[in-house]
């Protein structure tokens, strides 16, 4: 594949019917990510408020995200949404009954913020002027969230660490079969997979680096599935 | 702390390296995953200084890869040096040189025009392409050696390949003024840019690769390709000495002619053994002594404390900054590679 340099046209049948899906995406991504840290705040009774309020900026984010949808005259695919987000979603829930925190953290704190910051960060410069700013606000808040599941599980690095590693090998794989799952739709908005790629590597890499992991495990963890 | 940016020379150089630091998740990979992948710190660096002094430094892989030029994926190569440079700076590296063809993707691609990589804020005065030194490198090793070939500087013919680029124009100002009498070669392909530069440096002539190449003493080579190329050493003058200054190397093959001698140019030695694995997998011959004049400068301007951005922008190499940074090169215990 050879860079494109594509022009937009954010009125478009074709434009518009790729941004139902990710649309739909981004706004289940929002209530998912709503919805685990009300649960987050269950299993972290000390961080509560925190928590919450993490939700609600969340539920703020999915309300900014229809308010782009309406603004291209788009209605989300939400069932489409749901069912990409299954895997994650049921690892999630499947670690909240067992009382998991870490591996809740690294699915919604980690994997997903990430997932989210280089989804956002990519679509930021290829994104309809309405939308651009709305997602600016919003990233600059998961890195926020990023922030708070990597001091958490830094705080706890030596307790944590191989139950990180086993969590990591258990989703990470689901991240790159979902980006796959997108390519086609992203593409028709911009948007390169092989930047989202390398976005959520560095995101992701970096918050595993903070929490205590050395430069190899890094490597070895963030590579995991990526080539299958 | 100061960092350097590098690169490998291929795709299969990149897998042969990965193989043998361990990383079968890169080994095995093509050209896409390179696109994909991140820069990553892969050594901790320590330098002593004849003075005594030590730094401290960090090498940071780019991932970028010079077929990304050529097989025309420019984005995928962009993201690789801003994002390498985010990374140097994330990691409170203070003086980073952006090694090879790193610093020209940056000028080629106007990558000043972005400074937020994320939530990073690009500050450009924490990096320098290393160009002086280099250029101060690559001459020091025409002046040592081609008298030693019985090659008479004073009414030499040298050709500069790649005379209009930031390493040549810095290269060719120096000998002019240095040795008023020399033929000037100057090639490159864009015409007008040498036109200018010759009408600039007052002094030099014009002439295509091929013509210019049985009339030159001396050739250096500071070209920018992603591959090398290849010449026939029986067309050449005899003696002739090449400096090959390109990262990866501008000639493709190894020359073997006895009136024909080559060079690695922009290559120094420092004096004392440097703590670092990552020049062993460059494939240098000295791999604890020897390294890029560039990388060499962002451990210069940490020795001295000159946390600036000291070579930036193309043609901006002066004659009084070329000698500010060779004296330190000295001080340091630096010496430009002689065989
Ligand atoms: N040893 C070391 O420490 C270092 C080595 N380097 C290497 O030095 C080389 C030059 O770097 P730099 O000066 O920054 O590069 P620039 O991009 O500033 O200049 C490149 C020059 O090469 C010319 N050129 C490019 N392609 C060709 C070609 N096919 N035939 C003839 N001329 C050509 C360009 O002119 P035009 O486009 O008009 O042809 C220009 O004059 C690179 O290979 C780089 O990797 C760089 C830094 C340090
Ligand atoms: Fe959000
Ligand atoms: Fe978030």
């Amino acid at each position: 594949m050879v860079d494109s340099v594509a022009t937009l046209d954010f009125q478009s049948d074709i434009y518009r019917d790729a941004y139902s899906r990710i649309n739909g995406i981004v706004i289940e991504g929002e209530q998912e990510a709503a919805d685990n840290y009300i649960q987050i705040a269950e299993l972290l009774a000390d961080r509560r408020e925190e928590l919450l309020s993490l939700s609600k900026m969340e539920s703020r984010h999915k309300k900014g995200f229809e308010a782009c949808g309406r603004n291209l005259r788009v209605t989300p695919d939400l069932p489409f949404a749901k069912e990409f987000f299954k895997g994650l979603h049921d690892n999630f829930q499947k670690a909240f009954a067992v009382g998991d925190v870490v591996t809740c953290l690294l699915i919604q704190a980690l994997i997903i913020e990430a997932f989210a910051i280089s989804a956002y960060n990519i679509y930021i410069p290829v994104a309809d002027p309405f939308a651009r700013k709305i997602t600016e606000g919003v990233v600059k808040d998961e890195y926020l969230h990023l922030n708070f599941g990597q001091q958490w599980l830094k705080a706890h690095f030596v307790e944590v660490k191989d139950r990180l590693k086993q969590a990591n090998r258990e989703n990470l794989p689901l991240v790159w079969r979902m980006l796959n799952g997108v390519e086609q739709d992203a593409a028709q908005l911009g948007m390169e997979k092989a930047a989202m790629v390398e976005d959520f590597l560095i995101s992701y890499g970096d918050a595993l680096a903070d929490i205590g992991f050395t430069m190899r495990e890094v490597m070895q963890l963030t590579a995991m599935g990526l080539a299958a | 702390m100061f960092g350097l940016i590098g690169h490998l020379t291929n795709l299969e150089h990149a897998q042969s390296i990965a193989d043998e630091l361990g990383y079968p998740e890169y080994a095995e990979q093509g050209l896409d995953f390179w696109c994909m992948a991140p820069p990553q710190i892969v050594d901790e660096i320590k330098v002593r200084s004849i003075t005594g002094q030590v730094i401290e430094g960090r090498y940071v892989e780019s991932c970028f890869l010079p077929e990304m030029l050529s097989q025309n994926r420019f984005k995928a190569a962009t993201r690789k040096v801003v994002n390498a440079m985010a990374h140097a700076q994330k990691y409170d590296i203070d003086i980073t040189a952006l090694g090879g063809f790193t610093s020209i993707i940056f000028e080629n691609f106007n990558l000043d025009q972005i400074r937020d990589i994320r939530n990073v804020s690009l500050d450009f005065s924490r990096f320098t392409t290393g160009n002086t030194h280099t250029a101060y490198v690559i001459t020091r090793q025409i002046e040592l050696v081609a008298p030693k070939l019985g090659i008479d500087l004073e009414r030499a013919s040298i050709l500069v390949c790649g005379a209009t680029g930031d390493i040549g124009s810095g290269v060719c100002r120096w000998l002019a003024h240095r040795f008023p009498q020399v033929d000037l070669i100057l090639v490159a392909r864009n015409q007008q840019r040498l036109q200018e530069f010759q009408q600039e440096l007052g002094t030099g002539r014009v002439l295509p690769l091929a013509t210019g190449l049985p009339l030159a003493d001396v050739i250096v080579w500071v070209a920018s390709m992603p591959k090398g190329m290849e010449i026939n050493p029986v067309e050449l003058k005899h003696p002739c000495l090449i400096i090959d200054g390109g990262y990866p190397k501008n000639l493709g093959t190894q020359i073997q002619h006895p009136g024909v001698r080559v060079l690695n140019g922009g290559i120094v030695e420092h004096s004392l053994d440097i703590d670092w694995k990552i020049m062993k997998l460059l494939n240098y011959d000295v791999p604890k002594r020897q390294l890029f004049a560039c990388f060499a400068e962002a451990m210069l301007l940490e020795f001295e404390g000159w946390h600036t951005n000291f070579s930036w922008g193309r043609n901006q190499i002066s004659l009084e900054k070329m000698a500010q940074i060779g004296a330190a090169s000295v001080k340091h215990g630096f010496r430009p590679l002689l065989t």
